[in-house]
């Protein structure tokens, strides 16, 4: 055994476990799911894997013709290079490694899969095998991905067990609870929304605790289960995503529902779902856990997938009046929406500041779900009547001249924009302006959605200012080939001089849209 | 999986022993099959205590006794819980922290009552039982109350009010003041204390100056007011918060002396109770002796009374009716009132055990109006934003 070879096999190994950071900060982001983590890991190929390459040919010429302590010299160098890294990475990361007790679990096993590698070298330093470890124990450090994943394998029996054990003891907790009501919660799109309207409805009469942001897988049920249930608790809102087939029934044998909505049924995850049926027949998987338990579930009939595939016992919500729960009567003005539904024998009138359809579907849903549980109906009003909207997203406020803003500033998704036009458009009686820049990064879809976006807004807006000359060309093109006064289109170079041309016209009597992509201090 | 209920009783002030017997007359009613009770006794220099033998009303009289068998606790929040801890780990029985749901402050008196207390689970952002610190302030001292109320267009008497130091750099010209603008007989009390404490009738102008030396030796700001010559005592209950509150049928106390005095409200006044039983055994006519009309009145002004003041969980307010004008008056709230004012509930319908279970769900229901949900939406916000000046879409992770 040579003490060089071994102080720069320790080096090295120690250099590994900085080297790794990145990689389990990636893994971690990605959920630890390693399908997902090795598509990061397609996008991000790059020169640093030659950098790899050059660093390990460097190290093992050293190590072939025995150069031990230069070797030793270049592993401490390098030790330090990934340190350094290491540092760098966890400082300037939008969202660095977090160290939770899995992410500490890898390390240990890498800890120990190197530790092992060098005594292995230590109590056979002459035979092949020894030779081998030393060559793994090297090149570790240099095939960081490969290692995470070898880990990942490694550990996996232990986290099956640990996550069993926390799924054990969130069903001990939720069997200690027989009088609490649970509410699942699930749909390809709308379902984060729909669990906070409803929990703020439901607020109203009852100690409510919901599955906190969009955390809606099984450990995430399971940590707010162990960790926000609390003994006055007296309704448990849980949010449920699919992925896969089956996932709702994961989430659904944990969380025992009651009570359940179903939020749409889209062409969401289709990769791993192959077809709509799949997702509708995993979405259902909820109707099917609450039917066991007695209870109700409450479907979103104006989702097509949905209504054209129900049969047996639901409460449909939406906006046709065939439905159990009906809203009629949208309307948009500078007080926000304001919609109709009949809740027993009465016609009960709701505002809300949430504008566009799918908000608006959304809380109905929630209403019906709050009414059927018995929130009484000025409690349920007021409620609606306070939910507030997320930041830039369709969001009211007053702005120049004592006009309306609706700062739709974040949307960035193309059926999201065409949908907030349509929403300036119902704003009737007043002058409806749009600014916007048009959408970008869509790949050759950019041209045929800033058209149709374009159309839209001659379709709904009396004004139309858009922001950057080129950027805007294809909306331009769609203005003017629409039947629009292209007097009232304009063209402005940035944002500044837009909200020039903007002054020069608002009023009390306006409402203006900004949509995607706009400045984040463009009100100061 | 109960909720966990501490009860908060004793404290820093004048009323501390009526506290505890109103606190241990809780303790007992609250239904153990809903709720866990945790007693935190508060000592008169505002330690915190725990234990089991808290819950006896007799173990009370060996004070040194009693709090040797208890442990000392402080209270924290971490995360998502309120945690009630021991001061001091004892070396071998290692004592486990104690999550607290809600908080039942059961206490009466200034340095407590009067917002004090509530300050504390404010901080802690715990939820708890009964008004909030402004209206328990507001309902404290008896000069802003009347302001409050007079300004909601309720009936009050008029009053003049005094600095002790500004009296006793002229004590003749305010003496003048108040003769003419009060006049004989007046009532002088502090503005701050409860249970009659401090709070003299005054007939002529030589008993004044002793009068209001006595109120300042309690504190050094003081209200005079008329005192009503034909005068009956009317007290009435009222529970709930802001949105909905009821009135309880009206009591009418019996005085021994001609104002209800500390002696007769708390010291067994009452000639056939046995030792200290709080306000429930004082002497007293349940429900009082009115006509319907009056009734309807009081307790109508009870609740608007209530709301005037922002209160929540359970008052007893305290009127005066002048019987040669037949005009009532809003004399006093009390915020945590002795007993909780079970007695008036328990004849109105209302069992003790109800009374407490709904307090409790005021106290949540205050909770859940101040956490505001806020609404959020399914995709990520950071997804969408440009960071930097390339106008890039997409984070850089």
């Amino acid at each position: 055994m040579n003490i060089y070879l071994l102080l720069s096999l320790i080096f090295s190994s120690i250099g590994c476990l900085f080297a790794i950071t990145r990689q389990f900060q990636m893994f971690q982001q990605n959920s630890y799911y390693p399908s997902r983590y090795f598509k990061w890991l397609e996008t991000s190929f790059n020169g640093g894997f030659l950098l790899s390459a050059i660093l390990y040919f460097a190290v093992s010429v050293l190590y072939h013709f025995k150069l031990y302590i230069p070797q030793c010299i270049v592993s401490f160098v390098l030790l330090c290079y990934f340190l350094k890294t290491a540092i760098k990475l966890q400082k300037t990361s939008v969202k660095g490694l977090v160290f939770t007790d899995r992410i500490k679990r890898l390390y240990l096993a890498a800890a120990l899969v190197l530790v092992l590698l060098i005594a292995v070298y230590a109590f056979l330093p002459k035979g092949v095998i020894g030779r081998i470890a030393v060559v793994i124990c090297l090149l570790l450090a240099y095939i960081t991905p490969v290692f995470t994943f070898a880990l990942w394998g490694i550990t996996l029996p232990i986290e099956k067990r640990i996550s069993q054990y926390y799924i054990d003891d969130a069903k001990k907790i939720l069997a200690t609870r027989p009088d609490l009501t649970v509410i699942g919660v699930t749909g390809s799109y709308g379902k984060t929304t729909t669990k906070f309207i409803l929990t703020r409805i439901l607020s109203e009469k009852f100690n409510v605790v919901c599955t906190p942001h969009s955390f809606n897988t099984p450990m995430g049920i399971v940590k707010t289960i162990r960790t926000m249930l609390k003994p006055q608790t007296e309704i448990f809102v849980c949010e449920m995503g699919a992925k896969e087939v089956g996932n709702i029934k994961e989430d659904c044998d944990i969380a025992s529902p009651h009570y359940g909505i179903i939020t749409s049924v889209g062409p969401q995850h289709l990769e791993t779902f192959k077809s709509i049926e799949n997702v509708f027949s995993t979405k259902f998987e909820l109707a099917d856990a609450v039917r066991e338990n007695g209870g109700i579930t409450f479907v979103n009939g104006d989702s097509k997938e949905i209504i054209n595939r129900i049969d047996g016992e639901y409460k449909i919500y939406g906006t046709d009046k065939k439905f159990d729960f009906c809203g009629e009567k949208l309307s948009y003005g500078r007080n926000g929406s304001e919609f109709t539904i009949k809740l027993g024998t009465k016609k009960v009138k709701f505002t809300t500041r949430l504008l566009g359809l799918h908000s608006i579907i959304d809380t109905i849903g929630a209403i019906a779900l709050a009414y059927t549980l018995g929130v009484e109906i000025p409690d349920i009003q007021y409620a609606v009547a306070s939910l507030k909207p997320t930041e830039h997203r369709l969001e009211m406020k007053p702005f120049t001249n004592g006009s309306l803003l609706i700062d739709d500033a974040y949307n960035s998704n193309p059926e999201g924009c065409l949908e907030a036009v349509r929403v300036l458009g119902s704003f009737d009686g007043m002058q409806k302006v749009i600014v916007t820049p048009g959408l970008v990064e869509l790949g050759d879809k950019e041209y045929e959605c800033n058209y149709a976006l374009g159309k839209e807004a001659a379709l709904n807006c009396d004004k139309i200012i858009l922001v950057g000359t080129n950027r805007s060309k294809p909306m331009a093109d769609a203005v003017r080939d629409s039947d629009f006064d292209t007097q009232n289109l304009y063209i402005a170079a940035n944002f500044k001089e837009a909200m020039d041309i903007y002054s020069s016209f608002a009023d009390s009597n306006t409402a203006v849209l900004f949509e995607n992509d706009l400045p984040d201090n463009y009100l100061y | 999986m109960k909720v966990n209920v501490a009860v908060f009783y004793g404290c820093r002030s004048v009323e501390h022993e009526v506290s505890i017997i109103s606190a241990v007359q809780a303790m007992r009613s609250i239904n153990r099959e809903k709720y866990d009770v945790t007693p935190v006794y508060v000592t008169k220099n505002g330690e915190m205590y725990t234990g089991d033998s808290l819950f006896e009303i007799e173990s009370y009289r060996n004070l040194p006794e009693l709090l040797k068998s208890c442990t000392k606790v402080y209270f924290t929040r971490e995360g998502d819980k309120v945690l009630m801890k021991p001061q001091q780990q004892k070396l071998f029985a290692k004592q486990k922290d104690t999550p607290i749901d809600v908080a039942f402050p059961v206490v009466h008196g200034t340095n407590c009552e009067d917002g004090t207390i509530q300050g504390l689970f404010e901080f802690l952002n715990l939820p708890y039982v009964g008004c909030d610190i402004v209206s328990s302030a507001v309902g404290m001292d008896k000069a802003v109350f009347k302001d409050v109320l007079k300004n909601a267009g309720l009936p009050v008497l008029d009053c003049i009010c005094l600095y002790a130091k500004e009296y006793m750099a002229d004590k003749s010209a305010f003496a003048k003041t108040i003769k003419e603008k009060i006049g004989f007989p007046l009532i002088v009390k502090p503005v701050n204390l409860g249970s009659s404490v401090g709070i003299t009738k005054v007939n002529t102008e030589a008993e004044l100056d002793s009068a209001i030396m006595l109120a300042f030796s309690f504190t050094d700001r003081i209200l005079v007011e008329h005192a009503i010559t034909n005068l009956r005592e009317i007290n009435c209950s009222v529970v709930g918060d802001s949105d909905s509150c009821e009135a309880s049928v009206c009591e009418e106390p019996i005085a021994n002396d001609e104002i209800l005095s500390y002696k007769d409200k708390y010291m067994g006044g009452g000639k056939n109770s046995g030792g200290s039983k709080g306000m429930a055994s004082l002497g007293r006519k349940i429900p009082a002796d009115l006509t319907k009309e009056k009734e309807a009145e009081i307790r109508d002004l009870a609740c608007k009374t209530f709301k005037a003041i922002g209160a929540n969980g359970v008052v007893r307010i305290d009127f005066m009716i002048d019987t040669s004008t037949d005009t009532v008056y809003a004399n006093e709230i009390n915020t945590i009132p002795g007993s909780l004012a079970f007695y008036l509930w328990e004849a109105t319908g209302v069992k003790y055990t109800a009374l407490i279970d709904r307090l409790i769900d005021l106290a949540f229901k205050r909770a859940r109006s101040r956490d505001n949900i806020t609404y959020t939406i399914d995709t990520n916000i950071l997804a969408g934003v440009s960071f930097g000046t390339k106008g890039a879409k997409g984070a850089k992770l």
